[in-house]
């Protein structure tokens, strides 16, 4: 641990730590642009200027220190500790000041020379709201322009599928070209021309035709990082201000890494999907696939009512009447020929539930996994997209194997259980997913088929009762990622019509059959998981927190 | 009057001396021979340091000391030479890659030995096909020759010297710069520290010289440390007797450009004045001189009444200016200043490399300043001082004077201490860069400011008399702070007493 002096505190912080995030722990902000903690740092914004005490050249030991005569940049100034006949003062092992009077005017003087060529354009930019260049400028800036010149006016861009790249807007911190060599190590974006001429591109042939796109799987991690508005989403462009959403801390969906991400809503549906740090799993980013794969949620086509099957039309119906049709049927079968199939989307609670159901109430041992078929697996430098497209297989497999003997049916042993089952309560919730010959055959040869999803599929074609689940979005709940980190994901929308809680319908269920399953919200779930599933001791509603936990 | 003082050009006239055996014949890698066979390589780090060589790129820096700093214990070191001169008004590498190539490998020879590097890369201005020629065939010459390559002249020693052309960029003649480009990468300086001896080319310790600090070993390690140092102002004699004692010994290659009879390069003992030096390169063109430029376009310049200055690395540095590349440029009275500091601009707001916000942004901006001067649209506004009290018509009212308030000149001097302050010595920039384009846009208009707020005043360029448009001395900070070195006379008077 190294002991600084930061402007009048006297503070702690690790070795090796910079003085932007040593200040930043202790609530003091240092504005930057080019600096990012996931990125290599070039110090080519100098923003983050402050000001280094050292002893001056050539005096005696104990000499006070006196600040150094040039600022030095906060972000490649980091500290560690000194031995004891290096230390400033007598104590410290840096002194540093972010506050001085030097700080202050080279701050104003940097965001000066930043606004010079800044097209000013606020009110029409998505950025505005969220953007460090109006936050900073507004706290540390000039309030007038002493710029009478005119203004370099670069070309508008098209970089990939789903980023563009404003130029006049850009303030050349390079962060998205270094995101592009070292965490994505696809090495699209550059600078081109010189001096105040410089641009951000992507290689294009001499008649501006592009050679290469920006279509990585991870490039929409540069929008995010671009602290102005330079390169913006076409997939959010102009749909909303942020201040105007809401935020909820969730897990990505769209595959078992388990990132950490914010959803951003409005009660109409979600806007976008952004990425939140973790150090252990996704660090700074996430993948396009999960960026993007939200569009599912606020489809609608979403089903709102429960359906059911009359003379081979699907129509809709009430709860009450689904609910009944299901019971009447469940109790008329032998506990053997029912299967239930957990679903690998669902959250750990979904499926505890679920186990809960088949296990005390319809006394079946018949359990199965279903979930979105594999993809293909993508290694970057830095991160990782995996193979498996569900947030929860390991999570599922285990909690509804837990009251089983760790059973739980899979691949082929599922679809030949489910051919020779009468009744098959089917919880998908995948949206997009398509059947396979074996899949398709084993479900049309169900007597009686229940699909509890959230979209029309091929699944819930073939369904005698369908009814209305709910997303990611729209409930609470824990994923657990192929590493085993338990992590909550939280409700930010409500479900569209009618459409109920995965576990809640599962409990209904269980009640109209006089079952004991009595839950009253999800993290009672997470508890009575945590005392019953093996290895899950740790992970109760109060440990997972806003991090998570990993199991042993 | 002065002699000009050869060493480094001594023979640079000789016809085919770029060929290995026309330079064998003027003791053509002797030295090398001799400081193989006589010497051990620290002993030839010590006479370096001993001998006071300063690098001659332009800072100045002490280059025995800047070998004391790279790491021996790191494998493998390399050395880079610097031949990317683009500093406007310098052209002296030039004529020694052009006429004298061995002259280089020599050097480098010398210094590879001393510091135990295998490889060297010589960066050469794109510019330069003539001199990158002729060092290839004079390079291809000393392989075959066996004084490069594997086991250099029986030694056992491994040299080998590559050359790669720059590809046009004034910034990739800062060390830094030069090694990212060299590295294939774009010309962008680096964060200091670390500095180059200690992660240069590829990560690993860099010895970066220009080609005429290489050029002055030979001659060091043929000659002695003594002969060495007896060159260049004598300190210690109280004529030169600067506050802090810091070498200036050996000769410079002063390129002299401008307003002068016989322009050209002149290797002369470091120390001379400017009037001297104006005397050599075969006195003024024109009637006075209005300025004179005394390291390249970046430095500050000097007005007529600091030519008494003496040209080198401490004066000139205590004269608040300094020698930088010794490119010298001569103004005569015909001159106008603010046109000079225009092209100047354009050409730093041209070479800008973009890296960094402050010089990014700075240097357009301090350029447009300037052209809107010339181009007649400065800034003025007339500003009233508050004083009240009885007015012509009898009324209580504001009585205060009024002042012309020259808005461009201050914002011009604001914009370029913003990018590097002069006064202070600090930069917001990475590079040095910054502080070359604010030296010459802040001393131009502090020392010739009547000739830019004429232009202001009648929206057109003036060229003043060059008394009226010289600020004078007792107006000029940087003429106040300088240190002056004594005279003969002043001497001889002072111990007389």
């Amino acid at each position: 641990m190294a002991f600084i002096k930061l402007n009048d505190l006297e503070i702690e912080v690790e070795d090796g730590t910079n003085i932007v995030e040593a200040a930043k722990q202790h609530g003091i902000e240092v504005p930057h642009y080019c600096y990012h903690p996931g990125l290599s740092r070039p110090a080519n914004c100098r923003m983050c200027l402050i000001e280094t005490y050292a002893p001056p050249p050539g005096a005696p030991p104990g000499t006070p220190a006196v600040p150094g005569r040039q600022l030095a940049t906060g972000c490649t100034t980091s500290v560690r500790s000194a031995p004891p006949e290096r230390k400033l003062d007598e104590k410290y092992d840096a002194i540093v000041q972010t506050d001085s009077p030097r700080v202050i005017k080279a701050r104003e003087d940097i965001l000066e020379f930043l606004l010079v060529h800044h097209p000013l354009d606020c009110p029409v930019c998505d950025q505005a709201g969220e953007c460090d260049l109006q936050d900073f400028s507004y706290r540390h800036g000039h309030d007038k322009s002493r710029y009478i010149e005119v203004k370099n006016v670069p070309p508008k861009k098209d970089l990939g599928p789903d980023v563009l790249l404003y130029s006049t807007r850009c303030i050349v911190c390079t962060r998205c070209i270094r995101f592009c060599d070292e965490v994505s190590g696809s090495g699209e974006l550059g600078l081109i021309n010189r001096g105040s001429h410089d641009e951000i591109d992507i290689p294009r042939s001499h008649e501006g035709t592009p050679i290469q796109l920006l279509d990585n799987k991870l490039a929409g991690n540069v929008v995010d990082i671009c602290p102005v508005g330079a390169l913006i989403s076409k997939d959010f462009l102009f749909k909303s201000r942020p201040w105007f959403m809401e935020k909820a801390n969730s897990i990505c969906s769209g595959c078992s890494v388990g990132c950490n991400v914010t959803v951003e809503y409005k009660t109409d549906g979600l806007y976008r999907i952004k990425p939140r740090f973790h150090a252990d799993i996704n660090q700074h980013w996430m993948c396009d696939d999960g960026r993007l794969g939200y569009h599912y949620v606020n489809s609608d086509d979403r089903l709102q009512l429960p359906l059911k099957k009359i003379g081979g039309e699907q129509t809709t119906t009430q709860w009450s009447d689904a609910l009944t049709l299901i019971t009447e049927k469940l109790s008329e079968v032998e506990a053997d020929d029912i299967v239930v199939i957990g679903s690998a989307q669902g959250t750990n609670e979904d499926n505890y539930v679920l186990q809960q159901f088949a296990h005390d109430v319809l006394k079946t041992t018949q359990l199965g996994l279903f979930g979105q078929q594999p993809g293909e697996e993508h290694k970057f430098p830095q991160f990782t997209i995996e193979a498996d497209k569900n947030p929860n297989t390991a999570g599922a497999r285990t909690i509804l194997g837990s009251a089983n003997g760790n059973v739980v049916l899979e691949g082929d042993t599922l679809w030949e259980k489910v051919a020779g089952a009468k009744v098959v309560y089917l919880v998908s919730g995948v949206p997009d997913r398509a059947l396979e010959d074996t899949e398709r055959e084993a479900l049309e040869k169900v007597e009686f088929l229940i699909v509890q999803d959230v979209l029309p599929s091929e699944v819930t074609e073939l369904a005698d009762v369908v009814l209305p689940g709910t997303t990611f979005a729209e409930k609470d709940g824990t994923f657990t990622n192929s590493t085993g980190w338990v992590q909550r994901i939280r409700k930010a929308i409500d479900p569209p019509g009618e459409a109920q809680v995965d576990w809640e319908i599962t409990q209904q269920l269980a009640k109209q059959l006089d079952g004991e399953i009595d839950y009253h919200f999800a993290g009672e779930i997470a508890n009575a998981i945590a005392e019953n599933v093996e290895g899950y001791g740790d992970a109760t509603h109060q440990n997972i927190g806003n991090t998570g936990i990993k199991l042993a | 009057m002065v002699q000009e003082k050869r060493i480094l050009y001594e023979h640079l006239d000789v016809p085919n001396i770029n060929t290995f055996d026309v330079y064998r014949q003027h003791e053509g890698y002797t030295r090398f021979e001799k400081a193989i066979a006589e010497y051990q390589p620290d002993d030839i780090t010590k006479m370096v340091m001993d001998s006071g060589l300063k690098g001659r790129g332009g800072a100045g820096f002490s280059t025995g000391l800047k070998w004391s700093f790279v790491p021996k214990d790191i494998e493998p070191r390399y050395l880079c030479c610097n031949a990317d001169e683009s500093e406007p008004g310098t052209f002296s590498n030039r004529y020694v890659l052009e006429k004298n190539p061995h002259l280089l490998i020599e050097g480098i020879l010398i210094c590879c030995y001393a510091m135990g590097i295998e490889t060297t890369y010589v960066y050469i201005r794109g510019e330069f096909t003539l001199g990158k020629k002729m060092l290839d065939a004079a390079l291809k010459e000393a392989y075959e020759r066996g004084y490069l390559g594997e086991n250099v002249h029986g030694t056992g020693l491994n040299i080998n010297i590559y050359t790669h052309p720059g590809a046009g960029a004034y910034i990739c003649g800062e060390e830094t710069g030069l090694i990212e480009s060299l590295e294939g990468k774009r010309g962008q300086p680096r964060n200091k520290p670390p500095f180059p001896a200690v992660e240069g080319v590829f990560m690993k310790p860099t010895v970066v010289q220009n080609v005429e600090t290489l050029c002055n070993l030979p001659f060091i390690v043929g000659n002695g440390v003594e002969w060495y140092t007896q060159m260049g102002p004598t300190y210690g004699d109280g004529r030169f007797d600067p506050p802090k004692p810091d070498p200036n010994t050996g000769t410079k290659l002063y390129c002299i450009s401008g307003d002068v009879n016989e322009p050209g390069v002149y290797e002369l003992e470091l120390g001379l004045t400017c009037t001297e030096l104006i005397e050599v390169a075969g006195g003024l063109r024109g009637e006075e001189v209005k300025a004179v430029i005394p390291g390249g376009s970046s430095a500050p310049i000097l007005t007529h009444y600091e030519l008494d200055t003496r040209l080198d690395f401490t004066s000139l540095t205590l004269a608040k200016s300094m020698l930088g590349s010794g490119g010298i440029i001569v103004m005569n009275e015909t001159r106008n200043i603010v046109d000079c500091l225009l092209n100047i601009m354009k050409f730093y707001a041209h070479e800008s490399c973009g890296q960094c916000t402050p010089c990014r942004w700075g240097t357009p901006w301090v350029r447009d300043i300037v052209q809107r001067i010339a181009d007649g649209d400065g800034r003025q506004t007339t500003i009233t001082r508050p004083k009240f009290g009885v007015t012509e018509s009898g009324r209580w009212g504001n009585t205060g004077e009024t002042e012309e308030i020259y808005e461009d000149l201050d914002l011009l001097e604001s914009v370029a201490n913003n990018i590097a302050n002069v006064d202070t010595m600090t930069w917001n920039t990475i590079c040095v860069f910054g502080i070359a384009v604010s030296w010459p846009a802040v001393s131009y208009m502090r020392k010739f400011r009547p000739e830019f707020e004429a232009a202001i005043r009648e929206s057109k360029l003036v060229t003043l008399p060059v008394a009226e448009a010289t600020v004078p001395p007792e107006e000029n900070y940087a003429y106040q702070q300088r240190f002056i070195p004594k005279e003969f006379s002043e001497l001889q008077e002072t111990t007389e007493d």
